[in-house]
């Protein structure tokens, strides 16, 4: 046990305390008061400089009678959560301003920043837990915030229902890991990750534990969005606010398989390799089957909704690789999704105030306003995979880890679907560079902030994979 | 010194795109003008390397690039995570194929100097992709090489769709999305090259030091001849290439068959036969039974298509056709040859592709029999379009001539009776090649004029230094072409002997 790191704990502290004090704003201010935003601003980029602070060293620092661990992996993880975090915050503010797509203006800025960084909090905890409680706790606290925040439009019928059938589904699916934790306990006696790492490598063949084990896949299934459980997430991607689609779409994806990082190379560690060929075929038909439901879509959320569906298989090919390889890789491309979505989300976002969020509305966005489709354009390719933008780097390096333990057969499979997922990101920058517009174009207006994030996000999609910078900085603080 | 300019090469076009943005689309003169001239420098540049890499003949090449003759040799940590590194070089070969490029993108820019839509991207466009092409024709690293090869994907579509004519969304997404299915093959027997070697390295000079296990050989090779012959529009994989020429504007077309389609044949003979030989003698024949309709069919289509864009694509599809025949040749005068061929067949199609933009710019028709009598008009374009055209069926004194006989002469040395029967077939195809070359020269240049053609203008200054440039190329390559194949021989014996010792392991296990 090393206590010789609480400054390591600052971070998550601070974020803990902090949406209470966001919150906490409302009381002293006016409705329309824009303090509690600026506070969540601080405090968001305070956190997010600070985790860059924890020297990436083979950190293990426990706390808390040993359920609290702070880790490499963790870190790293901590810093994909918060900048998907900031990012969501920024997209959302707009929201609060004027309405978007048919919806109405959102209120209670303050609570909404609150609500992400709870969600944020759950994320934190997953990647820190030590035993089964904690990690319950983190993936249902990363989970409730988010029922809350796609109904945040309260007059809208459709955010209601999206809302509706998402907590009917999450909460299938957190029995289900309820069920699962449950065997895991019985067979193990004990919810010490450590103690059941060692149940598990002395009796990796007793049939509850392979119960358990399909059970908990089950749950994070839903949370991840893999086949067969991946039915709810076009539904809940549409009916929610754009700043919270996007916020589900990486966030809470990043959550969801930061805990199954933590489960099978933690407590599942000595059966992982009996796992892989389960975790290939769900990784194989995911993304096959995202990649389908992506073909024919016409709009934009349902679209990011499968194409996030299909990232989502892309990421468990990683999980089949040699540990350090696999949280490495998954990381990096975390990182590099996280961009690209953005990217392509504040794109979304500024077309959605106008108009509808639909693949017409794109029309006659080259000649009205170049950079914007060349921002589009770049988020796309890069989502799809093409060198040299940072998605086709993350994507090798998922492929090399799954390479590495001589998964050929799924790498060159996912490799191919690369060729259909193509097909239907052209199909939207066709939209907006060919197809001609049908009527007068409404106008777009750009504020700063959208401006100056849309041109941050775009050269970090064009330089963060080809500049070494971001991979050795990660890879870099492992050792393999 | 030299080192240096040669890896500013890829960066330039680079550069003048990040110069370009700032400056207002009102200026878009002197943004093209600052392509253009970015163009030309490295074309100066690539010359200037090109003589160094023939004067350096005799000296030895860097060492750690062994068996590979090297020059410019630049080795890098890259990406460590995956062991990638950013390692250059050229030999012969690399650095002709620059040149091709080089003059490609030079000609093309300025074909495209009226286009219509928003010049200032289509500009940079063109800009990217001749980076990306330079970075495959430089590469050494596996996972660079491939990087710059996907890369060509974003400008193809974009440039195809945004700025082509005709069914130019259909025509780009057939083009982009055959071109990413053979990158997807290719990408995947990348992995397994590099897990099977075991050496942590993608560079192909270390991997070609050691021999991959056979049964890996067996699968990997054809899934990777394949993926590259995509690009090349070797038979099956030739449908994207007429449709999508026909939809290109004028400057991509020149790029995609000039020089894109190389890049294909090039990485079947620096990847695929360099590192896997052993395959390579085993599954070539059957390569060389696919050609026949490369080389024997491609020109009967060619004869009955009316669109000048379909017969130029259809000829194409059969020269690629002789360039593979050299390669599956496994001799050194058919390696010679082929790789000759790449190169006049660069300058050949562009020329081609070059003439027909520049008559449809005035006739507004590819369409072959509209037009007629338009030598009387358009002299010099049509006389251009007519070089190409013979050029194109190996006439003495151009380059084609040359590559040709290396490739026939190649392909019948092997000592395989299947060779030796589609080399005679390849022989006679010429014949049909004059047909289509002389029968559209007839119909589009000489005949009844419409009356609405009265008012043509030939070609300008600006087109007039294209078609000469080309002209030249086509001519010094096929007047003195003793230096171009000393310096292909030197940079072809290393594969040579990579593929003939091969054998000898075969027969000797």
């Amino acid at each position: 046990m090393n206590f010789t790191l609480p400054s390591f704990i600052i971070p998550d502290a601070l974020l803990l305390l902090f949406p209470f004090i966001v919150i906490g704003s409302r009381l002293f201010c006016s409705y329309r008061s824009q303090i509690p935003w600026r506070i969540a601003n601080i405090g968001f980029i305070a956190i997010f400089v600070l985790l860059n602070f924890i020297p990436l060293a083979n950190n293990v620092g426990k706390f808390f009678i040993c359920n609290w661990k702070i880790d490499d992996f963790g870190v790293l993880m901590r810093e994909v959560l918060m900048l998907s975090a900031m990012l969501g915050m920024w997209l959302s503010k707009d929201y609060f301003e004027h309405g978007a797509d048919g919806k109405p203006q959102m209120h209670q800025i303050a609570e909404f920043t609150g609500a992400i960084a709870f969600a944020t909090f759950g994320g934190f905890t997953i990647v820190s837990a030590c035993d089964m409680l904690t990690f319950f706790l983190g993936l249902e606290i990363a989970t409730i915030p988010m029922y809350a925040l796609t109904a945040w439009n309260k007059k809208d019928q459709l955010g209601s229902e999206a809302a509706t059938k998402y907590i009917m589904m999450g909460s299938v699916a957190t029995a289900f890991e309820l069920f699962g934790f449950s065997y895991l306990y019985g067979f193990s006696g004990s919810i010490y990750f450590n103690d059941i790492r060692m149940a598990v490598e002395a009796g990796a063949t007793h049939p509850l534990l392979w119960l358990s084990i399909l059970f908990l896949f089950c749950g994070i299934g839903f949370k991840l969005t893999l086949f067969p459980f991946y039915t709810w997430a076009p539904d809940v991607y549409e009916g929610a606010p754009t700043p919270v689609t996007a916020v589900l779409s990486v966030t809470s994806k990043a959550a969801a398989i930061a805990f199954l990082v933590v489960l099978v190379f933690g407590p599942l560690a000595p059966v992982q390799e009996q796992i892989a060929p389960f975790i290939a075929l769900l990784a194989g038909v995911t993304l096959f089957v995202g990649n389908l439901g992506a073909l024919k879509q016409t709009r934009l959320r349902r679209f990011m909704a499968y194409s996030s569906i299909a990232q989502a298989g892309y990421i468990m090919i990683a999980l089949l690789g040699p540990v350090e390889m696999a949280r490495t890789a998954i990381i990096y491309y975390l990182f590099i999704y996280a961009v690209s979505n953005y990217l392509a989300f504040f794109i979304f976002g500024i077309i959605g105030h106008h108009r509808e969020e639909t693949f017409d509305s794109l029309r006659g966005l080259s000649q009205q306003n170049p950079a914007l489709a060349i921002a589009l354009a770049i988020s796309m390719f890069s989502l799809a995979g093409i060198p040299p933008l940072a998605g086709f780097f993350g994507k090798f390096h998922l492929f090399f880890a799954g390479a590495t333990t001589g998964h050929y057969a799924l790498v060159a499979f996912a490799v191919l679907n690369n060729v259909i997922a193509l097909y239907y990101y052209l199909q939207l920058i066709k939209s907006a560079w060919i197809d001609e517009p049908e009527d007068h174009l409404s106008p777009l207006r750009l504020t700063k902030r959208q401006r100056s994030i849309i041109v941050a996000l775009s050269a970090a999609v064009v330089l963060l994979g080809v500049l070494p910078f971001l991979s050795n900085n990660i890879f870099g603080g492992f050792t393999f | 010194m030299d080192t240096l300019l040669f890896n500013v090469i890829w960066a330039i076009p680079l550069l003048a795109v990040a110069i370009s943005v700032p400056i207002p689309s009102t200026r878009i003169k002197a943004i093209k003008l600052l392509h253009i001239i970015s163009g030309t420098v490295v074309m100066g540049i690539i010359g200037y390397l090109t003589y160094r890499v023939y004067t350096m003949g005799a000296e030895p090449a860097d060492p750690k690039a062994f068996p590979l003759l090297l020059r410019f040799f630049t080795d890098i940590p890259w990406l460590s995570s995956i062991n990638a590194h950013y390692t250059v070089g050229a030999d012969g070969l690399n650095i002709l194929l620059l040149f091709l490029t080089a003059a490609i993108v030079w000609t093309g820019m300025l074909v495209s100097w009226n286009i219509k839509g928003n010049q200032k991207i289509f500009f940079a466009l063109i800009q990217i992709l001749a980076t990306s092409v330079y970075g495959v024709f430089m590469s050494i690293d596996l996972v660079l090489f491939f990087a710059f090869y996907e890369m060509e994907a974003i400008c193809m579509y974009l440039m195809i769709a945004g700025y082509g004519s005709g069914k130019k969304d259909y025509g780009g997404k057939k083009l982009t999305l055959t071109l990413a299915f053979g990158s997807s093959m290719i990408l995947a027997t990348l992995f397994g090259i590099y897990f099977q070697s075991g050496l942590d390295t993608w560079n192909i000079a270390a991997l070609s030091r050691i021999t991959l296990p056979m049964n890996f050989q067996m699968w990997a090779f054809p899934l990777m001849f394949m993926g590259f012959a995509v690009s090349s529009s070797l038979f099956p994989f030739h449908f994207w290439s007429p449709d999508g020429h026909s939809a290109a504007p004028t400057a991509v077309s020149m790029l995609a068959a000039g020089v894109m389609m190389k890049m294909g044949a090039y990485g079947c003979l620096r990847v695929a036969m360099f590192l896997m030989p052993e395959a390579a003698k085993f599954w070539l024949p059957y390569v060389v039974a696919l050609l026949i309709f490369n080389v024997v069919l491609g020109p009967f289509i060619a004869i009955r298509h009316k669109d000048l864009k379909y017969i130029t694509a259809y000829s194409s599809i059969s020269h690629l056709g002789l360039i593979f025949l050299g390669l599956a040749a496994l001799t050194p005068v058919g390696l010679r040859g082929a790789s000759l061929q790449m190169i006049s067949h660069g300058f050949l199609t562009g020329l081609f592709f070059a003439t027909i933009g520049m008559i449809y710019e005035r006739t507004h028709t590819r369409d072959i029999t509209q037009m007629g009598g338009i030598m009387r008009k358009l002299p010099f374009l049509g006389v251009g379009f007519v070089i190409a055209g013979f050029a194109g069926l190996g006439l003495p004194g151009f380059s084609g001539f040359i590559a040709e006989s290396n490739i026939f002469i190649g392909a019948f040395q092997q000592d395989s009776t299947i060779t030796r029967f589609v080399t005679i077939l390849a022989i006679l195809s010429i014949t049909t090649t004059a047909v289509y070359i002389l029968q559209t020269a007839n119909r589009m240049l000489h005949g009844n004029m419409p009356a609405k053609y009265e008012t043509l203008t030939d070609a300008d200054l600006r087109e007039k230094i294209v078609v000469v440039f080309l002209v030249l190329c086509l001519l010094i390559i096929g007047v003195c072409p003793g230096w171009i194949a000393d310096m292909l021989d030197t940079s072809i014996a290393p594969i040579f002997d990579r593929i003939a010792a091969a054998t000898a392991t075969v027969v000797g296990g």
